[in-house]
């Protein structure tokens, strides 16, 4: 790593500015939120596995992993993480249609971005209220 | 992977989806092609982990013994996993500059999802196994 980064001046340097001087726009907001979403998703599944490890186990592990799945936090994971599964999604949809050039219009962009999110969240909704009153 | 589009790669011409051509050409055809798999196994697989939220020990048990969730979930995790790994390593190769620390990072990660797709799989397959 170069001397100019790391070294003992370094830290004394003032560096540009980028978060606070960019204008908050959701095109970049669901760009990070897709990142956000797939790294979550990657922590979430590690503890989904533990969760189904503690099923195939029995009542004992299952007492150690079981909050997973109910009680509220247990909930409120499994809602997350399925937000975050909708969400990201959803994204891969938008950056399929983005490489083949569509929609890349200023409107475009904003009806794709604001589809996004708001697909995430009905879809989500939309499973959770599916499963608890007609499961 | 090529699809019609209106641009027209310097490269390659047309008819080639905008992606890159270079050295990065695998890792965007992967992630594009698990990515398209992923998109009706990802679906079913919310539908089922929704469902489990505030099941009892054999209730979800239960849920899981059925071949359709057991082998959507199993599918889900096996495809998702790689997928997960390449996506974790554009993070790691984004933020982490320090030679040594990404090469641990990117290792650690390797390990990780595979540590992660086997636990997910054979659970499943153990509370989903006939018997």
């Amino acid at each position: 790593m170069a001397e100019a980064e790391t070294g003992a001046a370094a830290s004394k340097r003032p560096l540009s500015p980028h978060l606070f001087v960019y204008k908050p726009m959701l095109t970049m907001a669901m760009s990070m939120a897709h990142r956000i979403s797939g790294a979550a998703l990657y922590l979430g599944a590690g503890l989904l596995a533990l969760y189904f490890l503690g099923l195939a186990l029995g009542p004992g592990a299952f007492s150690l992993f079981g909050w997973i799945g109910s009680g509220l936090v247990g909930r409120l994971f499994l809602f997350l993480f399925v937000w975050a599964l909708f969400n990201h999604l959803l994204g891969g949809v938008r950056h399929a249609l983005w490489d083949r050039g569509l929609y890349m219009d200023a409107q475009g962009r904003e009806w794709l971005t604001q589809g996004t999110l708001a697909g995430g969240v009905a879809l989500t909704l939309l499973v959770f209220a599916l499963a608890h009153f007609a499961g | 992977m090529s699809s019609q589009t209106r641009f027209i790669s310097g490269r390659t011409g047309r008819g080639a989806a905008f992606s890159s051509d270079a050295s990065g050409a695998a890792h965007d055809k992967f992630m594009r092609r698990s990515a398209m798999l992923l998109a009706p196994l990802g679906l079913v697989a919310g539908w089922y982990v929704a469902r489990l939220a505030g099941m009892s020990f054999e209730a979800a048990r239960a849920e899981l013994a059925h071949p359709l969730p057991a082998l959507a979930l199993i599918a889900f995790a096996v495809v998702a996993m790689p997928h997960a790994r390449n996506g974790a390593e554009s993070i790691i190769t984004d933020y982490v500059h320090d030679p040594e620390l990404k090469a641990r990072a990117l290792a650690a990660n390797k390990w990780a999802s595979l540590a992660v797709a086997l636990l997910w799989t054979v659970s499943i397959v153990l509370v989903a196994a006939p018997r």
